[in-house]
């Protein structure tokens, strides 16, 4: 088998490389060629030029009608899923999104992805020949496999790059944490994390939080976003504070080994999806947490 | 100077009221109301805010089906000037979806096509850059600020590590963000005169439905403990062992 593997993110490209090197030949397209190297994929070609979609789509298009691919398994970001699209048009073929898993028998990719907002876990055989991935497909091992880096030149585009603004936070991982103490609109307000971080410390975690609270209200910064439409992680430990449980929510933390709630509702849907929950005040319950743990 | 602009909307089930059947852990999507997808209203609140401002026409293109009245009139209500219902939706398949819309667009003057950039319930996010691709204009994606000066159009395409500000010149295909806008909620009075406005309908053709065989469409399986415990006093005890235990 022969794949084109592309994303503009590092970690979602390594995962791709690390689940297909052994069964395919994988042609990794990257910005970051130095990084992807140790991830043995059979080429590395190093994107120059501005890494937008357009232009993306069409050197991918170049080289998968240069022939013989089976696949082309892009990494689901912004840019990724445009690409794919793109392609899908371009190459008149189908592409289905979102997969969490992957797999190949006589030609018909098997796939599964959650739909309905993560209501529902949806598994398809399609012929495919476009996948976008969701990062988390598998662990990123490193590989003594060796490939040359080769230069790929991307076209000048139509759209041009006018700024580039750095988004504040960046800093944090939370999809590789240990251990994560998530907020959600329960906090109250901003001033209320003073509250929470001596108890994330305490658990030695980094602390994350609902949508509303990283995207609406700011309280934190947008890379520590779990969800549907944030990331999605899995630590030994995931603590949800004053977070209803959203369908939207639980897609990002699904995957976390041990989950516990607190939320002063309770009814509240995330106890449906928590192994351990305390029906109370959570600054009322983690500070008592927190002495206990001090003991 | 005023802007022809085309904006796409989407019916879909309202997920939250959504149930699954316990036995098989199946979807009930029967007797689910329908409602307009949440991006789909950031993408009309754009057009519009744009036709306030500079002049022109606002567009709406719906893919759905003889049920799929009802978001146009939202979308009249909002300040949208003509529709058109194409009906024949079957289903997600993007690439239909595609093709189905840009037959349409490539009917009708414009100068941007805006559309939200994936679509809450089934959250591909293929259907920009297949648009761009048929009707061969570029893609500024994901926007959460868009400007227009002549015939050029710009827009703040917030990505995963940085937001990007990127230009190009119209006709161009806009997918829009949640932050980019708040929608408007209209006022009874133009809920009302939008009932009154006519609505095209027009049967999509030549729908090429890929084949896509489904294994299986179930709730995840979620095998957690779920031990709740109602008095904090006595919960605290064990959970800041399980605690002790994970963090160890
Ligand atoms: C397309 C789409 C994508 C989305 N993507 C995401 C995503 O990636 N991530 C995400 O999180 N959401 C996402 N959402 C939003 C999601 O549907 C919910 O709106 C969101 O998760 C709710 O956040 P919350 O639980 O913090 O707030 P709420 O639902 O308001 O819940 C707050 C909870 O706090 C509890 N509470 C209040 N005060 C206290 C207290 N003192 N002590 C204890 N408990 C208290 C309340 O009982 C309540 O249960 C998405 C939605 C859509 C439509």
């Amino acid at each position: 088998m022969k794949i084109i593997a592309f994303s503009d993110n590092k970690a979602i490209l390594s995962q791709i490389i690390s689940r297909f090197r052994d069964e395919a030949e994988v042609h990794a397209i990257t910005p970051d060629p130095d990084f992807i190297l140790k991830y043995g994929a059979s080429k590395t070609f190093g994107l120059k030029g501005d890494v937008l979609s357009g232009p993306v789509s069409k050197a991918i298009e170049k080289m998968y009608q240069s022939g013989g691919y089976d696949l082309i398994a892009i990494g689901s970001t912004v840019t990724g899923r445009e690409v794919a699209g793109l392609l899908s048009a371009m190459l008149s073929t189908q592409a289905v999104s979102e997969v969490n898993s992957l797999s190949f028998n006589g030609g018909k990719a098997t796939t599964s992805r959650f739909f309905y907002g993560g209501k529902s876990l949806l598994t398809e055989e399609s012929v495919a020949k476009i996948a976008v991935v969701a990062p988390g497909l598998a662990e990123a091992t490193e590989s003594s496999k060796k490939s040359d880096i080769t230069e790929l030149q991307l076209e000048p585009s139509s759209v041009k790059i006018v700024s580039r603004t750095d988004k504040k936070g960046g800093s944090v991982d939370i999809e590789k944490a240990q251990v994560i103490v998530s907020v959600g609109r329960g906090l109250g307000k901003k001033e209320n994390l003073e509250k929470v971080e001596p108890f994330a410390k305490a658990v030695h975690g980094e602390i994350a939080g609902s949508r509303p609270v990283c995207l609406d209200y700011g309280w934190l910064s947008e890379d520590r976003q779990v969800g549907l439409s944030g990331k999605k992680v899995q630590p030994k430990l995931y603590i949800a504070l004053g977070i209803s449980g959203q369908i939207q929510h639980i897609a990002g933390m699904r995957n976390s080994k041990v989950v516990i709630a607190v939320n002063k509702d309770k009814s509240a849907p995330i106890f449906e999806e928590a192994d351990y929950g305390i029906v109370g005040d959570l600054f009322d319950v983690i500070g008592k947490i927190k002495d206990k743990l001090a003991q | 100077m005023a802007y022809n602009v085309i904006v796409l909307i989407k019916q879909i089930p309202d997920i939250d009221q959504m149930k699954t059947n316990p036995g098989t852990g199946e979807p009930l999507i029967q007797n689910v109301p329908l409602r307009m997808e949440n991006l789909s209203k950031n993408a009309v609140e754009a057009a519009v805010r744009i036709k306030e401002k500079n002049g022109g026409k606002v567009t709406v293109l719906c893919f759905g089906t003889e049920k799929s009245t009802s978001v146009m009139k939202e979308a009249y209500a909002m300040g949208a000037d003509e529709g058109y219902l194409i009906t024949g939706y079957a289903g997600n398949y993007p690439s239909v979806t595609a093709n189905a819309l840009a037959s349409k667009i490539k009917e009708i003057p414009h100068d941007l096509v805006i559309l939200g950039n994936q679509s809450a319930d089934s959250y591909t996010g293929l259907l920009p850059g297949s648009l761009s691709a048929i009707l061969g204009e570029p893609l500024l994606g994901n926007a959460i600020d868009i400007k227009l000066q002549e015939k050029q159009v710009s827009v703040v395409s917030a990505l995963e590590d940085n937001n990007l500000e990127i230009a190009t010149e119209m006709p161009a295909v806009v997918s829009v963000a949640q932050e980019i806008n708040q929608p408007r909620l209209p006022p009874v009075l133009q809920i009302m005169a939008a009932g009154r406005k006519p609505i095209n309908q027009v049967a999509a053709s030549n729908l090429q439905v890929p084949e896509v065989k489904t294994i299986s469409n179930r709730a995840p399986k979620s095998d957690r403990k779920r031990i709740v415990y109602e008095d904090p006093a006595k919960g605290i005890e064990e959970v800041s062992n399980v605690i002790r235990e994970a963090i160890r």
